[in-house]
């Protein structure tokens, strides 16, 4: 296999015509409680420097001497003691809002702050707050989980994250589950941050663990729920022993999808409340989630230990309903910079070319259009789907990222749907004549003959290579 | 076009710049550096074009070539170190026999620069091969033993005009490391100096520095061949030193054993130490140092550099070494703006007793660099380096403490010393006495910086050492600060409703509670003691993480860490003090890196196999003399089915292969690590 770096590769982004008004900036006046927000496409660029007083974006609060510049990104920026920015560059739409969630934002804080307090004062023994935050859609989940985790780095708490939302990545791309401690900023341009490169980073990399869920929806697949508990095992491995993260405890994004409900049942809530014992439940605007769960969760409060306390909050009002091809701007975007990185800090992926043979590609079963992972093999008896079905790499899968799995091609079923991932590939061209394959890696010298898993989540982004 | 034919017209186009230069200009140099690194995929035209123009130019005109040669091979590598390597043995060697003298120093210079590493790059290597350099050590040796038997010149060149060797001077290497380094050194020597660390010690030896400052320093030097001989080993320690720094660039003590070597480097090029205190650090130094490889050519060079001081010092800075390129500036953004640190009175009040011991101190107390009034590029990049000016250099005062200062310098090197080697001076009651009055900022949880605990513990990877104050959460930033004591906190209640009272006053808490600001990224810190501690640790490593480089290198996302790793893995806090206090933060996992690292085999015998690169990476090995082995060894090195990659190259394919890295050869690399301080984190996965 040879591997050139930076062969081939264009980083150019497809960018649109837009000429962005550089130097034209604006002095943007916010009263204290108020917040400016912004909403940002693809292909325009919004720049944003603190002149005076303080200001924060979801949490994370803005330096003095930092211009942010913000692209695909829709986001607040709330200042509690009032604020000048310079604002320039271009923006679909802006404006003030007063009313903002901030403040019961803040007192949840406050209030985890006790409960962390409290696992200090216990020796660590008990663990500090378990939250998971459930709400549709474009409710402002991962908002909140930003603000909450930005607050806690700043009140010098080492809290860990848990993402277990397939539409958007943390750390990773899109299809993973991710988790990590975060004892460091948390990166305002880039959404959550970089993980580890092999360079110095500006702002401190994260070390996620990933799993592949490869599915959009985690109601859809049978691995949601073996992840979920895979995950909860890592996590809570780790948080007995990292004193720092078990008192400061973690916080569980999840996917607008959980919290649909099935005729009143939550399974995949409850099955995350127990594998993670979450005992703080936030439900972020609907008032049927939060009626439906605190019904479920305050009937079971016999042991004080082991009491789940169901909040609401209220929804901002800057949570806009993202089209869908924003979420799929939103995913190539992150795909992108997992292999070239950003603009400013990019990175140099590899390009590689492999036989086809030497690739186990697993991909993801997926369910009959009944639903039903049932089929009927030849002696007329029905049997359950394999998880995973070997297949070998073709045309259909160009364009599609393979998760690199530490499972053996030769491991069991299980084995692989539990495995962690040590990083992802791009099937950049695929030769079916002669079987090779042209593969985009993110660093040279990787190792292809683990488990490769595929799934239809995210779907494949073309022009990735050019 | 043709390929061929475009190579022809760009080494056309190289060559008629190149016959411009009729002297030492950095401008044209970096000119014509810059035409070589934009056009690398000419390398080879190129590097004939540059090695036919030093052969055929006129003497005079060499030199300016020659250093058109170094600034390529330095700023931009390979692969015209390759090409240039082929040949540079004759290149170099044709040229010196026709130069004269002085000429002929500055070329000796050039090749010393060329067997260490590019200074500031990450890579440990040399920058051209030893091999190639080694055949020209070798030849400069035997010519030099027959010119001594000759007594008399060889060359019956006239000696250049003065003029022409300043104008020279400034750029042995030209821009790219200058302000960095320069910096450290003696600042006042900069004005009149080149960045010549590259260029050895002993281009600063007898004649001290021309004190801008401080005329009456001109005392003579006691032994000033003595004294060029000790910084030669001393920059060769500091090179040494380097090189592991470069690959475990977060070891502490290591840094701290660097920023020692280099302030060690500065008192002895800034002043005039006395007979028996040269002779104290002498016998440190050497203790420190590995065994030398055997590399006997290298002595009889040395004597020879005495002619090159004798030039007047103080003569006009023609090429102000600050003044890099606009192209090279750009690469380098992090670095310090050349002027910034020479407000020259010291603000720091300067003890006239100041001695060694605390300027070394001074100079490894990060609390100490915090007073700095360099407000842009925060720090220098080793944190112990003293800000230039605020560090007073206790110059004339130096001789009147006579006999203690030496003793707290050995003693304080001596905690370097590995613990084979006997510590030929005083023993450890001693240590302690000199150092009892520490900085004030040293409030924290650390032993007393600067103290002989302090650096031991800082060399010890033993997390439990020293004791000193007791307090074992450096890296529990939660365990250390709670918010605010439990019982006086509001308790808010997990409810809706509760949710929803206001409760402005709690906010201060992200804000008033801690108004110390870090202008780059937001955090905030306390305004205590501790507090400023830390936000000079978080300026460091902002400074740190400013890799002009990394461009250069291309970085590239890691592979994540497995499961059981990252169970394992624990955050770094870029302000705790020793970024592994906790000793349950060292895990399995991350020793396994250290030790990754520490593998070597010896250089095959056969000479091809000795050119074989990584089949990984494709980059050549680093040779180097392996005290334990007791011979040439290749470091992070490891030989799979008799196939030798790079250890750490290696390990990364196999983790991702799910692959055993095969065991571990011998039991001394166990001993090695143990020496090495290990301060338990893994080079590649850690968290920046």
């Amino acid at each position: 296999m040879i591997s050139l770096p930076g062969l081939n590769l264009s980083s150019q982004p497809a960018q649109a015509q837009s000429v962005p008004a550089e130097a034209v900036t604006r002095t943007q006046d916010l009263a204290a409680n108020t917040e400016y927000r912004f909403e940002v496409g693809f292909s325009r660029t919004l720049t944003v420097k603190l002149q005076s007083g303080t200001a924060e974006l979801f949490g994370t609060e803005l330096a003095p001497s930092t211009t942010y510049s913000f692209t695909g990104t829709n986001g607040a920026i709330f200042t509690w003691h009032g604020c000048k920015l310079d604002v320039g560059g271009d923006v679909e739409s802006d404006y003030v809002a007063e009313e903002t969630p901030m403040m019961s934002f803040a007192n949840l804080h406050f209030a985890l702050e006790n409960l962390r307090d409290r696992s200090i004062a216990s020796g660590s023994t008990e663990m500090g707050p378990r939250v998971l935050i459930v709400g549709p859609d474009n409710s402002g989940k991962t908002s909140l989980v930003k603000t909450l985790t930005a607050y806690a780095v700043k009140t010098d708490r080492q809290p860990m994250v848990v993402n277990l939302d397939p539409r958007q990545g943390m750390l990773s791309v899109p299809g993973s589950f991710s988790a990590a401690a975060f004892s460091s900023i948390v990166d305002m341009e880039e959404g959550w941050g970089s993980s580890s490169i092999t360079g110095p980073s500006p702002v401190p990399v994260k070390m996620p663990l990933v799993y592949h869920y490869g599915l959009k929806d985690p109601e859809e697949g049978r691995t949601f729920k073996s992840l979920v508990t895979r995950m909860a095992l890592a996590v809570t491995s780790r948080l007995e022993e990292d004193k720092p993260s078990k008192q400061a405890g973690f916080i569980i994004d999840s996917s607008g999808a959980i919290s649909q409900g099935k005729n009143g049942v939550y399974d995949s809530i409850e099955h995350i409340v127990s594998e993670f014992s979450v005992n703080v439940l936030i439900t972020l605007g609907s008032e049927r989630l939060y009626s439906d769960l605190s019904r479920k969760f305050n009937a079971r409060t016999t042991d004080p230990s082991e009491s789940v306390s169901v909040l609401r909050l209220d929804k901002s009002g800057g949570c806009v309903a993202r089209s869908e091809d924003y979420m799929r701007s939103l995913r190539h975007a992150q795909i992108k910079e997992y292999f070239f990185g950003r603009g400013d800090e990019p990175l140099a992926p590899s390009s590689q070319t492999a036989d086809v043979a030497d690739l186990h590609v697993f991909r993801i079963v997926e369910p009959d259009p009944s639903g039903s992972y049932t089929t009927v093999d030849e002696y007329g008896i029905s049997v359950e789907k394999p998880l995973f079905e070997p297949v070998k790499v073709d045309e259909r899968m160009q364009n599609q990222i393979l998760a690199i799995t530490t499972a053996g091609p030769k491991d069991s079923q299980d084995v692989i749907r539990d495995a962690s991932v040590r990083g992802y590939i791009y099937v950049a061209s695929v030769d079916e004549a002669r079987r090779k394959v042209k593969l985009l890696s993110p660093l040279p010298g990787g190792t292809l003959d683990t488990a490769l898993v595929v799934g239809s989540w995210p779907e494949p982004v073309e022009g990735l290579v050019g | 076009m043709s390929l061929p034919a475009a190579a022809a017209e760009v080494a056309a186009d190289f060559r008629d710049a190149l016959q411009d230069l009729r002297m030492n200009s950095r401008p044209e140099i970096s000119n014509l550096t810059l035409i070589a690194k934009e056009n690398t995929e000419y390398a080879e035209a190129i590097s004939t074009e540059l090695e036919k123009h030093i052969r055929s130019t006129r003497p005079e005109w060499k030199l300016p070539a020659l250093y058109v040669l170094d600034s390529i091979v330095k700023n931009v590598g390979t692969p015209y170190t390759v090409y240039i390597g082929r040949n540079l043995y004759r290149t170099f060697m044709d040229g010196y026999l026709v130069m004269d003298q002085t000429t002929r120093k500055n070329m000796e210079g050039l090749l010393k620069t060329w067997k260490m590493p590019v200074p500031e790059s990450m890579d440990p290597r040399p920058v051209f091969p030893t091999e190639v350099t080694q055949d020209i050590e070798n030849a400069l040796a035997k010519f030099r033993a027959a010119q001594q038997q000759v007594q008399r010149p060889q060359h019956a060149l006239p000696p250049r005009p003065p003029s022409l060797n300043v104008a020279w001077k400034g750029t042995s290497t030209p821009p790219q490391n200058a302000p960095r380094y320069v910096a450290p050194n003696d600042p006042r020597a900069r004005p009149a100096y080149p960045p010549t660390p590259q260029q050895g010690p002993s281009a600063h030896a007898p004649t001290p520095p021309p004190a801008y400052h401080q005329p009456q320093q001109q005392a003579p030097p006691m032994s000033s061949v003595d004294l060029a001989d000790l910084k030669t080993e001393v920059t060769q320690l500091i090179g040494a030193t380097q090189n592991i720094f470069a690959q475990n660039p977060t070891d502490a003590a290591l840094r701290m054993k660097l920023s020692a070597l280099l302030s060690l480097k500065q008192v002895l090029d800034t002043q005039t130490l006395p007979p028996q205190q040269l002779e104290a650090v002498r016998q440190q130094v050497r203790a420190l140092a590995p065994p030398p490889a055997p590399t006997p050519t290298l002595a009889p060079s040395t004597p020879v550099y005495p002619p090159q001081h004798a030039m007047p010092p103080g003569y006009p800075p023609q090429f102000p070494p600050m003044s890099a390129p606009p192209n090279l500036a750009q690469l380098l953004p992090g670095f310090r703006p050349p002027m910034q640190p020479t407000p020259q009175p010291a603000p720091a009040p300067t003890p006239s007793a100041l001695n060694l011991a605390e300027l070394l101190k001074r100079v490894s107390s990060p609390a100490h660099t915090n007073a700095a009034p360099v407000p842009a590029p925060y720090q220098p990049p080793f944190q112990g380096l003293p800000p230039p000016i605020s560090t007073p250099v206790p110059v004339v005062q130096a001789p009147p403490p006579a006999a203690t200062p030496p003793v707290n310098l050995a003693a304080l090197l001596a905690q370097f010393n590995k613990p084979g080697a006997a510590p030929s001076m005083p023993s450890t009651p001693t240590q302690s006495a000199p150092f009892p009055q520490l900085p004030p900022q040293a409030t924290t949880t650390a032993p007393a910086l600067g103290s002989a605990e302090w650096l031991l513990r800082a060399l010890s990877s033993v997390p439990n050492g020293t004791p000193a104050n007791g307090t074992p959460i450096a890296s529990q930033p939660m365990a250390r600060q709670p918010s605010a004591p439990v019982n006086l906190m509001e308790q808010i209640e997990l409810t809706t409703v509760s949710m929803k009272k206001p409760r402005l006053h709690l906010v201060s808490r992200l804000y008033e509670a801690k108004p110390n600001i870090c202008a780059t990224c937001g955090r905030r810190f306390e305004s205590t003691p501790e507090g400023k501690e830390k936000k000079a640790r978080h300026m460091d490593w902002h400074f740190k993480v400013k890799d002009p480089d990394a461009a250069k290198r291309g970085v590239s996302r890691s592979w994540y860490i497995p499961e059981k790793e990252w169970i394992e893995y624990r955050e770094v806090d870029e302000t705790a003090p020793n970024q592994s206090n906790d000793p349950s933060s060292t895990t399995g996992a991350t020793k396994l890196k250290k030790q990754t690292k520490d593998r070597y085999v010896s250089v095959p015998q056969d000479v091809t196999l000795q050119q074989v690169p990584c089949p990984i990476c494709q980059e050549k090995f680093e040779t180097q003399w392996n005290v334990e082995a007791n011979d040439f060894v290749w470091m992070d090195a490891l030989n799979v089915g008799g196939k030798v990659y790079h250890a750490t190259c290696f390990e990364e394919y196999s983790k991702g292969a799910g692959i055993e890295m095969p065991g571990t050869p011998d039991s001394v690399l166990g001993k090695r690590k143990a020496e090495l301080g290990t301060n338990g984190e893994g080079k590649k996965i850690r968290a920046y």
